[in-house]
């Protein structure tokens, strides 16, 4: 039986998401066509500011150092958080210590972790890069575009590899002990028993894991903005960063919008290609 | 396959209480074994020390003859097949079913025999290419129960209550075809289950665990007609067996002041115990003179036998409730008396078997 009026009961919904996404985005994608002024006096382009943007090379290059910056954080905080879910103890009272020191980092706002490790890195009075200076490695992260990048990935390593770690202690938490048991009694060795055992277990928890680190790398902004501010030069400006520098600093709204829009495609093209060949070769897979 | 010997068998897992004290079992080569018990009798801790997932407080397990009671789960070569499937959700069946086959070195062609061997022998060919994900329950215990017979040297196969997650309706043939490939490979199989039918159809011998005791051993008929103990009377049967309140008077076993036959024990209390199927109550003036008067309480019906209809009488003795499976023609309005088969009763004291008859 046909009832339209179940459509007013979502109604509140359509609203409020029309308010807080579809009217902003195409506000957006209002200015990304024109070239205004001042209030009264805007010219309509077509899709020049994105011919632009795309052709603007601090653009590519901050979209790869993007793309890099995300597939070096996914390639080092998966691999190592699965490692440190697996060593935590799955049962007894040190489960609970270590899971609320692997909580604290999360807990931290960004602009703090920036702050923290812009002190902890400094040559001079900072713990790690005093330290780092003192067995003779030149290490400066303001000076070396190198240094910059490994310092920024070790802060975010630091910050968000427990979130990867706390998801996955969660999947391996409910893998029954009568799987352990089995694989033991076919005398399955330590890779085996992660392999077949807990990693096809753990596929639901880790595609959740890489969404949120994926998305989340792809729009940092806060602490490579306090660690280096995009230096030195512009070796770890990522988009975000550009995007602001464009569309609050030089009030360019025209090209600002293109670029936020093609920034809003370029994240969920990703996503979208991420998750559909997750759920494709998981489909007869569990 | 190999024969089983457990001598003084402890284990706990607090030091305040002992979870198994003292088993002492032994299992003939090919034997199918069941370990019954209820919730918290130890029978799956008797399993995993079978298997070597626990290392036990005391005693010693010997697979013929060797002895075995320090070695893992993996140097024991026992299978075993879980309460609810455990497979590997990323290989096939196939691959499943090799698995262990593969990590004990056999070749690839081997294995590839064996497993469709095995698949042809549970009926399973047609899945072996298919993902466990995409199996009904029933199919995926299969195949657990595939992976548990691949090895054939394996020593022993250990069912820790397989059929719980299995759906009613395919129970019995899940049961059965674990019984007919137990007897076609002469498997020794130790098979826990808390169900005393279950027990009762699949096993040559049981063993009964009660609250970390193994309070009798033998074959089902032996379970049944003569339970060494009143936890085992009252386990096994649906309904279990009456156990009355009884005396011993100069010889004569006395059933609720009736003397009923004449007895080899020593005056004083004792329980008396019947299965439903020994007694009888029956109404009527030629009743009076052998039965022991009894207050029928509810009758339900189970169908005819013979042509005659059939029910299960409960009636109250002394206050508490008894048990009588029998003809309902014997059964009219009227006083009604229990009428007990001399041959066939079974006496405790302290709750041990102190005489059976027949």
């Amino acid at each position: 039986m046909r009832n339209d009026k179940a459509w007013l009961a979502v109604l509140p919904v359509v609203i409020v998401v029309a308010f807080t996404a579809i009217v902003p985005l195409m506000t957006v994608v209002n200015y990304s066509v024109q070239d205004i002024f001042d209030v009264d006096t805007r010219i309509f382009v077509g899709l020049d500011w994105y011919r632009e943007t795309l052709r603007d090379p601090r653009f590519i290059d901050a979209l790869l150092r993007q793309v890099l910056f995300s597939g070096l954080v996914l390639a080092i905080e998966v691999p190592l958080g699965i490692w440190i879910a697996r060593a935590v103890p799955r049962e007894g009272p040190a489960t609970a210590a270590f899971l609320i020191v692997l909580a604290i980092p999360l807990l931290i706002p960004w602009n703090v972790v920036g702050t923290i490790w812009q002190i902890f890195a400094r040559p001079d009075i900072g713990l790690l890069g005093a330290a780092v200076t003192a067995i003779g490695l030149s290490y400066n992260y303001t000076g070396s575009a190198l240094d910059a990048w490994i310092t920024l990935l070790l802060m975010d390593v630091w910050h968000w590899t427990s979130l990867v770690a706390l998801l996955a202690f969660a999947g391996l938490a409910s893998i029954p002990r009568a799987c352990y048991q089995a694989a033991e009694l076919d005398g399955a060795n330590a890779w085996q028993v992660f392999r077949y055992v807990e990693l096809p277990r753990l596929r639901a928890v880790l595609t959740i894991a890489v969404m949120l680190r994926l998305m989340d790398s792809l729009m940092i902004y806060t602490e490579p903005f306090v660690l280096t501010g995009g230096g030195p030069g512009n070796s770890t400006t990522f988009l975000s960063q550009y995007l602001t520098t464009m569309a609050v600093g030089q009030f360019d709204l025209g090209p600002a919008a293109a670029f936020s829009v093609l920034y809003f495609l370029l994240i969920l093209l990703l996503c979208w290609l991420f998750y559909t060949s997750v759920m494709k070769g998981g489909a007869d897979d569990r | 396959m190999a024969a089983i010997e457990i001598r003084g068998l402890q284990h706990r897992y607090t030091e305040a209480e002992a979870v198994l004290d003292g088993i002492d079992l032994t299992l003939s080569d090919g034997e199918a074994h069941a370990v019954l018990g209820g919730s918290g009798a130890g029978k799956t801790t008797l399993l995993n020390l079978l298997a070597g997932l626990l290392q036990p407080r005391a005693g010693t397990i010997r697979f013929d003859g060797r002895d075995v009671t320090r070695l893992g789960g993996a140097g024991r070569n026992v299978a075993q097949v879980f309460q609810f499937p455990v497979l590997y959700p990323s290989l096939c069946v196939a691959g499943n079913i090799g698995f262990a086959l593969g990590n004990r070195g056999w070749k690839k062609p081997a294995v590839r025999r064996r497993v469709a061997e095995v698949a042809g022998l549970l009926e399973i060919a047609p899945l072996l290419g298919r993902r466990p994900r995409s199996l009904s329950l029933y199919e995926k215990q299969l195949v657990a129960i595939a992976r548990a017979l691949a090895r054939p040297d394996v020593a022993v196969v250990l069912l820790d209550e397989p059929l719980t997650a299995v759906e009613p309706a395919t129970k019995w043939r899940l049961r059965r075809a674990l019984k007919t490939i137990q007897q076609q490979l002469r498997l020794t199989m130790v098979y826990v289950t808390h169900d005393q039918s279950e027990a009762l159809t699949f096993a040559d011998r049981i063993t009964m665990l009660h609250r970390g005791a193994a309070l009798q051993t033998g074959t089902p008929s032996e379970l049944y007609e003569a339970p060494s103990h009143t936890e085992v009377a009252r386990f096994i049967g649906s309904p279990g067996m009456n156990l009355v309140e009884s005396e011993v008077r100069g010889g004569q076993l006395c059933v609720g002041q009736k003397a009923i036959a004449p007895t080899g024990l020593s005056d004083g209390p004792c329980v008396t115990g019947f299965r439903p199927e020994w007694a009888t109550i029956e109404t009527g003036v030629a009743a009076v003179r052998e039965g022991i008067p009894i207050a029928v309480d509810t009758v339900r019906p189970l169908g005819t036998e013979d042509g005659n209809p059939v029910g299960l009488v409960t009636a109250s003795l002394d206050g508490k409730p008894v048990h009588v499976r029998q003809r309902l023609e014997k059964l009219q309005a009227g006083s009604a008396y229990l009428h007990l088969d001399p041959e066939r009763l079974v006496t405790y004291r302290n709750e041990q078997l102190a005489t059976h008859a027949g």
